[in-house]
């Protein structure tokens, strides 16, 4: 099964090998991420999207929202971590205290008593922690069945699994959780896959894009600096490299 | 805008000057809102057409919606950004045709996205005006209290704030179709992607009634 899987990879990577595409020089992976992703939108349309929905069919909101919160709060170490890493001690306090409050009150994290208790949810990675310590994005890359991520973001794979309580159990319970979040997290994107089918002129760059740009919002956590926000409004024409750099800029 | 001038008494000359300067600054107002209503007219456009969006079906929904983006987006910047550095080689017809078919695209893709209100409230936080260029931040919330955040960018023109960018959630609209149009201009040329836009409209109106 995982030999036919990679011959498959291979397969696609070769059809592709020779595509003489315009190439972005913040992609230079894009020869290999192209394939990937193509592969990825196959299996995501023919088996993970059709499960997807059906699973929103078959269980009402409140029982999909959980769901959510049950995976959210397990992941949630990864989080805290990660505060702690970016000097955040507030939010850590916090967060502590939200992961301690929804595993006992909210019932092994179904329920969420913590938000009203004033300890909201934050969003922290490790690749929002190397951004904020200051590395920039690395390369782009597209992985085959997870998607988009980066050189930046990549380590923070590792650092999700090794603080994820799940990880440490049998085999027997974390497949068919996995199984489910999978399919929770998927259903969670249905509306996000929707407009990206409806809007985007090449869903690869679409979603390169996009990934790129949340990431971005997220090191800052939803406020980047808006020194630049007039930068390329002045110029009349847009002619230079720096002007390029300075819309990309812009929030 | 509405508060009493204070008249000086004894020269009714002055007194009129008075008058008429302030109804000067009236209009003035009236005719140039500043960043912050700007958004504001759209969210509440957005907002009529969600909550009759049954009655006024799809296509009543375009027309709802796209005079007032006419009037609160600058389409003429946005089509310069958005080409980038090609932008320079365009004709004058070229562009014009683009920003035209632009605006028709945005105007068909309001009214698909907006098409049903579940208590959706738009909240304005806060106001940054630098030089030219605003940052308005809002979000719209749901009625099961997550909140999105939409972040606009604004550009005077002429005295006129208008609309220039869209952030929704961290994502840059202006910079995502940046990138894509890019690379369609590159590849296959600007009359390639008026072609591809035209079908995205076309494909808005067969997809829903």
């Amino acid at each position: 099964m995982r030999g036919l899987l990679a011959l498959g990879c291979i397969a696609l990577l070769s059809g592709c090998a020779s595509s003489n595409a315009t190439r972005d020089p913040s992609d230079p992976w894009e020869g290999v991420n192209r394939p990937f992703y193509n592969f990825n939108d196959a299996i995501d349309r023919n088996f993970f999207t059709p499960i997807a929905k059906g699973y929103v069919k078959v269980t009402p909101q409140p029982v999909r929202s959980g769901v959510t919160k049950f995976f959210d709060n397990v992941s949630y170490l990864n989080v805290i971590a990660n505060d702690l890493l970016q000097g955040k001690l507030g939010d850590f306090a916090s967060d502590t205290g939200r992961f301690v409050v929804n595993s006992t009150v909210g019932v092994g994290g179904l329920f969420d008593p913590a938000t009203g208790l004033g300890m909201p949810a934050h969003d922290e990675d490790l690749g929002q922690t190397i951004g904020k310590w200051g590395a920039g994005e690395g390369r782009y890359m597209v992985l085959p069945l997870m998607g988009p991520n980066s050189l930046r973001d990549l380590p923070n794979i590792g650092s999700a699994m090794a603080l994820n309580p799940l990880t440490y159990l049998n085999p027997v319970v974390t497949i068919p959780l996995g199984a489910i979040n999978a399919i929770n997290a998927r259903a969670n994107l249905l509306e996000a896959s929707n407009i990206r089918d409806q809007a985007a002129l090449d869903p690869y760059t679409f979603v390169r894009e996009a990934y790129r740009q949340q990431r971005e919002f997220k090191i800052y956590d939803g406020n980047p600096p808006t020194d630049d926000i007039d930068d390329y409004i002045d110029q009349d024409e847009a002619e230079s490299a720096a002007d390029d750099a300075a819309v990309l800029k812009v929030y | 805008m509405n508060q009493p001038c204070p008249l000086p008494r004894p020269r009714v000359g002055a007194h009129l000057l008075t008058l008429f300067c302030c109804c000067l600054f009236a209009r003035a107002a009236l005719a140039a809102d500043g960043p912050t209503a700007v958004v504001e007219k759209l969210h509440g456009t957005l907002l009529t057409m969600m909550k009759d969006a049954a009655t006024l079906g799809r296509e009543g929904r375009v027309q709802t919606v796209a005079p007032v983006l006419e009037r609160t987006f600058d389409f003429q910047t946005i089509g310069r950004v958005v080409t980038g550095r090609h932008w320079k080689g365009f004709a004058a017809d070229t562009r014009e045709r683009f920003v035209t078919t632009f605006a028709g695209l945005s105007a068909a893709t309001y009214a698909d996205n907006f098409d049903g209100y579940a208590g959706e409230i738009f909240t304005t936080l806060s106001e940054e005006v630098k030089k030219n260029a605003a940052l308005v931040k809002t979000q719209i919330v749901k009625s099961d209290g997550k909140a999105v955040s939409l972040n606009y960018v604004l550009n005077q023109r002429d005295g006129k704030w208008r609309i220039v960018n869209v952030i929704a959630d961290g994502v840059s609209d202006l910079a995502l179709k940046r990138s894509e149009y890019g690379a369609v201009i590159a590849k296959e040329g600007i009359d390639a992607l008026i072609a591809k836009l035209n079908a995205k409209i076309a494909s808005y109106a067969a997809a829903r009634t």
